[in-house]
């Protein structure tokens, strides 16, 4: 590796990424990744869709941003394989990773945010930004067609882990992780007011992976950034409402727009025979 | 129909995740804006110095005339969420220059800390990572004979970014450890339904979380020291309240000044 010539190795931040460079350097059947030959502070990974999910089989490519504080700071994650789950082209928001800087821990590394990432693929996206709320048929058939998807620098991306099945249970580390995240979750729906909480967490407590998320958390972290940051107050969370409601009516009211458009359908046609044959 | 809301509800999402950038990259601009103008470590001060903030304000004039009269001077910390443990950290290395005997104590101390944080179920890949730096900048420092040139070292190591940062993490670790493997005692320190384990996830682990009470507590008690807080605010009477942190140790390593929401270090 050239990077011993490019970067000041004094700084922990170069010395950290080398090491994690160095333990992720063989691939494992879950996931591999590492940085671009030319750029240490951007790196390429490849992960298997989880097993027992509508992921199963797929192979998903993206990039891995580090800020230059890392891992004081996040690292951002952008998926390219079109996967159903994540938009592509777009950091992508977990708990872990950087649209939610103040839960990151810098003891957490690369490897963590990619089981995050494994882990949090069958969650419920709940409208978080970056998110996709497919078909399971869908997923599946964007997981089939994944086995061919290229990466430009990569090559081929279903050749880069290691072929042997992966296990079907989390690993004690997944399970602790979502754990973690998803107490963070709890924590902030507690801090709801209202009914909806209630009915929330009880169908938190139904179902052990829920989203690292809830709207509700958005919204109260957006309030927290509001404080501090005048200059851009209020619109963001107006917009954020917005955007809630306007994905639950995607989500929830497919079935009533249908009929609605059904009925609209009707009325028109019988304005048309109206006219024609008055 | 379908294919119309799709793309609605795209168009949508652009915005809150442009607003989010916005409000992240404002967010930085202020940090940058405190990163350029206060230094991680800032040189000694007269306590006189603290004056000029607060030239209108009549109690706390009354109380840094008090805080004057025990203290001598003050080394500001930048407020970025780590006062505590950065002022903490390098006003006890500082401390211990003074005494190689002690300095050699605390290096055992800290060289033993790495095996008992794995053994406490922290991921050894990178608590190694903080561990190594922590201890290269001990080593540096005690390598140096003259008790002034290594306190200089420790100064500009403590305000390179990369250096400090991880020296704070380390004391962020090793404090979550001790609250962690004596939970039973510091769980009466948490509101709420709180684990200790995930007060120390959400509150002690993460960069820029200040710092309460319990986190001086827990620094003290896994480093074996002492800290003494001096509380300045616009409450009631003239003079300071000071406090010390564990209550029953009488001559503190480290003094403190606390000003709602920050740490800075004091000098007798």
């Amino acid at each position: 590796m050239s990077f011993e010539t490019q970067y000041n190795l004094k700084s922990p931040g170069v010395k950290r990424l080398m090491r994690e460079a160095k333990e992720l350097a063989e691939p494992t059947e879950e996931y591999f990744a590492s940085p671009l030959e030319d750029n240490l502070f951007e790196w390429h990974f490849t992960v298997r869709g989880p097993p027992a999910t509508e992921f199963e089989g797929g192979y998903y490519h993206g990039r891995i941003l580090l800020p230059t504080q890392y891992p004081m700071q996040p690292p951002n994650i952008i998926l390219l394989t079109p996967n159903g789950r994540f938009e592509i082209n777009k950091k992508i928001c977990l708990s872990i990773s950087g649209h939610h800087p103040e839960s990151w821990q810098p003891s957490w590394s690369i490897r963590t945010a990619l089981l995050a990432l494994i882990a949090f693929m069958p969650t419920s996206p709940a409208g978080t930004i970056g998110s996709l709320d497919y078909s399971p048929q869908e997923r599946k058939n964007l997981a089939t067609k994944s086995l061919d998807w290229n990466c430009s620098s990569c090559g081929n991306i279903s050749q880069k882990l290691l072929q042997a099945p992966p296990p079907t249970n989390p690993t004690q580390e997944e399970s602790t992780l979502i754990k973690e995240i998803n107490l963070k979750a709890e924590e902030d729906s507690a801090k709801k007011e209202g009914g909806e909480s209630k009915a929330k967490e009880d169908e938190k407590l139904e179902e052990p992976v829920s989203s690292p998320t809830g709207d509700q958390s958005t919204l109260r972290q957006r309030n927290v950034v509001d404080g501090s940051a005048s200059a851009v107050s209020v619109a963001p969370s107006a917009t954020d409402s917005l955007l809630q409601a306007s994905i639950r009516s995607v989500n929830r009211d497919k079935f009533w727009s249908t009929i609605i458009w059904v009925i609209l359908a009707m009325i028109l046609l019988l304005v048309i025979r109206r006219a024609f044959f008055l | 129909m379908k294919m119309a809301d799709k793309s609605e509800s795209s168009t949508n999402s652009d915005t809150p995740t442009n607003q989010d950038e916005l409000i992240l990259a404002q967010q930085r601009k202020i940090q940058q804006e405190i990163s350029d103008t206060i230094p991680l470590v800032g040189p000694l001060d007269q306590i006189s110095s603290l004056e000029s903030e607060y030239s209108t304000d009549t109690i706390y004039l009354a109380k840094i005339k008090d805080l004057s009269s025990k203290y001598k001077s003050i080394r500001r910390t930048r407020p970025d969420g780590n006062c505590f443990f950065r002022a903490f950290g390098y006003a006890y290395i500082e401390k211990l220059l003074d005494d190689k005997e002690q300095f050699s104590l605390f290096y055992d101390l800290v060289e033993k800390s790495k095996n008992s944080l794995v053994a406490l179920g922290f991921p050894q890949f990178t608590v190694e990572d903080f561990y190594d730096t922590f201890m290269e900048v001990l080593k540096r420092i005690n390598d140096i004979d003259d008790a002034s040139d290594a306190k200089k070292e420790l100064h500009n190591l403590f305000n390179e970014q990369g250096y400090s940062d991880y020296m704070v993490v380390y004391l962020r670790l090793l404090t979550s450890g001790q609250l962690q493997k004596e939970q039973i005692f510091y769980s009466f320190f948490i509101d709420g339904e709180r684990t200790v384990a995930d007060f120390c996830h959400q509150e002690v682990e993460p960069m820029y979380k200040e710092s309460d009470h319990i986190h001086i507590m827990g620094a003290c008690s896994v480093l074996l020291t002492g800290v003494r807080v001096v509380y300045m605010d616009r409450g009631g009477n003239t003079s300071v309240t000071e406090h010390n942190i564990p209550q029953d140790r009488l001559t503190p390593d480290v003094y403190l000044l606390y000003r709602p929401g920050h740490y800075d270090i004091l000098y007798l």
